[in-house]
């Protein structure tokens, strides 16, 4: 894990439960909008990732582009008001470990493009704030900052 | 009210196309922007123009620029119309017509739906116009080409390691 950029975040999910900061369980950087303001209560976070350490690809791999595609072009509508926020996870400049839709209510996790990658986990959270979702269509990332969070 | 180059955009605030109340400032989020004013759906021309710029995002995905739509469109139509061109990027919806009058940019001659006239910005993140192009003749409206370029010169500006 590289130092944390600005714009990010640390997570910590133990394949159970997610944790705000380093551990327990794996480390991920997110959108740090994700953790910074009114926490919903009760949401349900869709998370796309293992526990395994080796669970990761590169970010630049054209799967994980397509799937951020997928997530502007139809998975965010589909949501519509049920969504609180999205953020990939990365574990440095270079490699993405999964990603994490979380909703107001439960929704058609079955259609979620990230479990394409790595396969889904719902849980229940009270960790995450509202975040506007990306407007599109960028996908590159910002200083390496987990997409969509960041800027230049 | 002046929409030439130099002079900066309104920071419009309208919903999107899933009703989400939006800023255009936040939609430019430090990145160049196209901003394009649309008759909406139903018109061949926005039809044909559209689906050119929505090829055209793949380039724009991956060169830090935004590209957003206003229309007079409800935002669930223009989430259909969105779906059908393939678009990754937003659209705004101006149902109300809230923006209109204030722009000045009401299309005169369609007393029928009363749309925006099909006009182009190009903008620096902070709303500073680059260029404006009138698209009520077809021809008017920028090419890809044109709408490349300015992302160029913008980003030149902006960008301090943007090297000639």
């Amino acid at each position: 894990m590289t130092d944390l950029p600005a714009g990010a975040a640390y997570l910590a999910y133990d394949g159970d439960a997610l944790h705000a900061g380093r551990g327990p369980g794996r480390s991920f950087m997110i959108d740090a909008r994700c953790l910074g303001g009114e926490a919903v209560r009760d949401a349900y976070a869709h998370v796309c990732a293992l526990p395994a350490p080796d669970a990761s690809l590169e970010f630049d791999q054209p799967e994980v582009q397509q799937v951020r595609r997928d997530a502007l072009a139809w998975w965010i509508p589909l949501l519509g008001d049920a969504l609180v926020c999205l953020t990939t996870f990365a574990l440095d400049a270079s490699r993405y470990a999964g990603a994490m839709t979380v909703t107001r209510e439960p929704v058609s996790w079955a259609d979620d493009p990230f479990a394409r990658i790595f396969p889904g986990t719902v849980l229940r959270t009270s960790l995450f704030s509202d975040v506007a979702p990306p407007p599109g269509p960028v996908l590159e990332r910002y200083a390496g900052v987990a997409w969509p969070g960041g800027t230049f | 009210m002046t929409l030439g180059p130099g002079a900066v955009f309104p920071d419009l605030d309208l919903p999107d196309h899933t009703h989400r109340p939006r800023r255009l400032s936040e939609l430019a989020g430090g990145d160049p922007l196209a901003l394009l004013f649309s008759r909406g759906w139903w018109c061949p021309k926005e039809q044909r123009y559209l689906r050119e710029v929505t090829a055209a995002q793949d380039e724009f995905e991956v060169a830090y620029a935004r590209i957003v739509v206003v229309s007079i469109d409800s935002p669930e139509v223009q989430s259909a119309f969105r779906a059908g061109l393939g678009a990754r990027f937003i659209f705004l919806s101006d149902a109300d017509r809230v923006w209109m009058d204030r722009l000045g940019l009401l299309e005169v001659t369609d007393t029928t739906h009363r749309p925006y006239r099909p006009t182009a910005f190009t903008l620096a993140p902070d709303l500073t116009i680059h260029g404006a192009y009138d698209g009520y003749w077809y021809w008017g409206r920028p090419t890809i080409e044109e709408l490349r370029q300015d992302m160029r010169a913008i980003s030149r500006d902006i960008r301090e390691d943007f090297r000639a």
